[in-house]
């Protein structure tokens, strides 16, 4: 009886032994398994992410006999507290494709991109966004993707409230509004998404069109500055009690401010190209035009790069170059961004999407080289978008400058702590 | 449970018992009352190696983590000391949210309780289709929390929701609301959901403490004149008590715990104003994993208090009565 429970315990345990030690990566034929984990661009299965990198995976492996790759596609929600649980438990991926590299910079994770990227591929990155990639002159962010916003407008509806052009002053977006609220009913006339999942965003274009933003010259944070209390002082007078936005933006996302556009429910929000074809999918007869700023439109947009890394702890340099040269090749990164509406980061890509765009997407590309970033280079930002996601659209419900001044002081310890 | 305390037999999952065929079996069995003490161990010890792998080794893991410094990108820096609680203490949410959990806890196990106790008596009487009912009221339980709570969040959908869609036909509410984005009307939809989840288990366990109440009990009551009111007073509700025990501890626990319909429907949001302990331990989760540890020792703790309190109370009561 005894022996028998410890002949099973003994089967068992072998097995889990077993078992785990195919997680490990290498193994004795001197094949390797490249762990690749990326963000869900998709917004529905039948455009995930993971038929791209599973389509570029299964290229790859073929013509590089001997390493396999591991994909696993995580949505943005979701992406960035399992990578903290990954790194944290120490089953680190190799090769990672999300939204921010500095924090993983700050604790030497990260290969430089020097060291994984072959210097043909270095050189066809786009100068700005390379730079953008860099912490104190080196750079380790590879970007991936870029896009930058504008304004979308439902031209139905304003056809249908007698509006010609879209607002190009926040005065006057507050007047297109108020006549939409009027002659269109049921439809938001401004969506603004202020919840978890792109807080920051949203935030950002909104204080860049008061001249505000989160850092200063120094790189410094100035999340409380004056600007940014007015500005969601003015969102909050001029948007929110007036109800001409979201009863709750706090709790709402951009996926649903997306949907909502794509649906015919809202009139304006700003957005990304990917907008662009979930419109048209939805039937939509769209419009886009520069952002309004306080007193005319935005110069210099938002501006967002993702990025791509490359993690030291399996010491798969050798692979990992291998794998990101074959990424970053034109057939895919052009395959990628034509999937998702997106802008590439490659000079041979760039350059070929942009002559062929149309006039909507045209306005994308006009706007990009001038567009701001959020402070990447800087090593804590990661951990204060975290908290400006979390708490940051409450600003536009409860007292601006009491919700600022609280993020302001998170942002300065953890300045303080790192 | 039963299972176990009874002697016949073994419970199923385990392997039937050979026929002592083996000769070094019961020769061993009887070498050494030493030995002879270890001989429930095969039979205990699968459960004891359980209990130590998915409780005890969580816990100290959990109670480890909380001393750590963290990065944000999930880095082990090395020991925090207690800077963690010391941060977490200093939280200017952590108030509001204790609050809100024992609000929560209090409400939702005290609304179970109650529409149980009448579901119970319900199914205790004697009526035609009373099988089918019984059997439909596993429904709740049977489909996981988090598919319940995520289908009325889309049911209270802003835009698209039935329920939403309903009310404005009835003409309850003028418009289509966002209840789930106030937290003024999301907290009272988050509390219908976890009473609705929780009346299953509960009502299965009040029906059972009824049924043991013995018919002679009642018959000497009738012989004594007690009306229905007075019978239902001093003779159910006393007989019913260790069901209700049972109901009401494991019920503040699980309430007190309950992660999924909170988290399915406004994600704790905005920022943590409909958040319990739990949910702002997750939340934290993506600010400071070390922090976040902190908040489920405290979570952990807190539920260890509660119940001991719980219990020594109503023993106290028992020994007054």
């Amino acid at each position: 009886m005894n022996k028998r429970i410890l002949r099973a315990l003994a089967v068992a345990a072998c097995g889990a032994l077993t078992l785990t030690a195919c997680g490990s990566g290498g193994s004795s034929d001197g094949s390797v398994t490249l762990k690749l984990v990326a963000a869900d661009y998709g917004d529905q299965a039948s455009n995930s992410s993971s038929r791209y990198w599973e389509g570029v995976a299964t290229a790859f492996e073929k013509a590089h006999p001997g390493i396999t790759v591991d994909v696993r596609v995580i949505n943005w929600n979701e992406i960035d507290s399992q990578v903290k649980t990954m790194i944290q438990s120490g089953n680190v991926p190799d090769v990672l494709q999300t939204g921010g590299f500095a924090d993983k910079v700050a604790d030497d994770l990260l290969y430089p991109a020097e060291e994984v990227l072959s210097p043909g591929t270095r050189d066809n990155l786009v100068d700005s966004f390379a730079r953008a990639g860099e912490v104190d002159g080196v750079q380790y962010g590879i970007p991936f993707v870029s896009s930058s916003r504008v304004l979308f407008y439902n031209k139905d509806h304003f056809a249908q409230a007698g509006i010609s052009e879209p607002p190009t002053t926040w005065d006057e977006l507050r007047e297109t509004a108020e006549t939409l609220a009027g002659k269109v009913p049921g439809v938001t006339p401004y969506a603004l998404p202020l919840g978890p999942e792109e807080a920051q965003g949203e935030s950002l274009i909104w204080e860049l069109g008061n001249g505000g933003g989160y850092t200063d010259a120094d790189g410094d944070y100035t999340l409380d500055s004056r600007p940014n209390v007015e500005t969601f002082r003015w969102l909050r007078d001029n948007l929110v009690e007036p109800g001409l936005t979201y009863a709750n933006p706090a709790t709402t996302d951009r996926k649903t401010a997306f949907a909502d556009f794509a649906a015919g429910r809202t009139a304006m929000l700003n957005g990304h190209p990917s907008l662009l074809g979930m419109a048209e999918e939805g039937g939509v007869d769209h419009g886009v035009a520069r952002i309004p700023g306080r007193s005319g439109p935005l110069d210099a947009t938002l501006g967002v790069a993702d990025w791509m890394m490359a993690f030291r702890q399996n010491g798969h340099q050798e692979e990992i170059r291998k794998f990101l040269d074959f990424a970053y090749s034109k057939e895919h990164t052009t395959e990628f961004m034509e999937t998702y509406d997106l802008m590439p980061v490659t000079e041979d890509t760039l350059e070929e999407l942009k002559s062929g765009a149309d006039e909507d997407m045209a306005l994308f590309y006009e706007v990009l080289p001038d567009a701001r970033f959020y402070p990447l280079g800087n090593t804590t930002w990661d951990a204060v978008s975290a908290r400006i996601k979390r708490s940051g659209g409450t600003a536009v419900s409860e007292d601006p400058k009491k919700v600022l001044g609280d993020l302001q002081q998170q942002a300065e310890q953890i300045v303080a702590d790192q | 449970m039963s299972t176990h305390t009874e002697p016949v037999g073994p419970s199923r999952p385990t392997p039937p018992t050979p026929p002592p065929q083996d000769p070094g079996g019961p020769a061993r069995r009887r070498s050494g009352s030493s030995l002879g003490r270890l001989g429930p161990l095969p039979w205990i010890g699968p459960a004891v190696a359980l209990i130590v792998l998915v409780v005890l080794w969580p816990v100290y893991e959990m109670a480890r983590t909380s001393f750590l410094n963290i990065s944000v990108s999930g880095f082990v820096r090395g020991s925090a000391g207690l800077d963690q609680y010391r941060q977490l203490f200093a939280d200017p949410d952590l108030g509001s949210v204790v609050v809100a959990t024992v609000v929560w806890t209090a409400a939702v196990v005290g609304c179970t309780m109650l529409v149980s106790l009448a579901l119970a008596q319900l199914f205790h009487q004697r009526f035609p289709g009373r099988r089918v009912t019984r059997w439909a009221l596993i429904a709740p339980w049977a489909a996981s929390v988090l598919m319940t709570a995520v289908g009325f969040r889309w049911m209270l959908d802003r835009t698209a929701g039935v329920l939403n869609t309903l009310m404005v036909d009835l003409g309850l509410v003028d418009g289509p609301r966002d209840w789930l984005g106030d937290p003024a009307t999301a907290w009272p939809w988050l509390m219908f959901v976890a009473v609705f989840v929780s009346l299953p288990f509960t009502t299965y366990t009040l029906l059972a403490g009824l049924q043991t109440v013995p018919d002679e009990v009642y018959e000497a009551a009738r012989v004594d004149g007690a009306g229905p009111w007075r019978t239902y007073r001093l003779i159910t509700l006393p007989l019913l008590r260790p069901a209700a025990l049972v109901g009401i501890v494991i019920n503040l626990i699980n309430v007190f715990n309950s992660f999924p319909v909170i988290w399915a429907m406004t994600r704790g949001g905005p920022d943590s104003q409909t958040a319990t302990t739990t949910v702002f331990m997750y939340q934290l989760k993506s600010d400071d994993i070390g922090q976040s540890a902190a908040m489920s020792v405290v979570n952990f703790a807190l539920v260890v208090v509660m119940v001991l309190v719980f219990l020594r109370v109503s023993r106290w009561n028992k020994e007054g009565a």
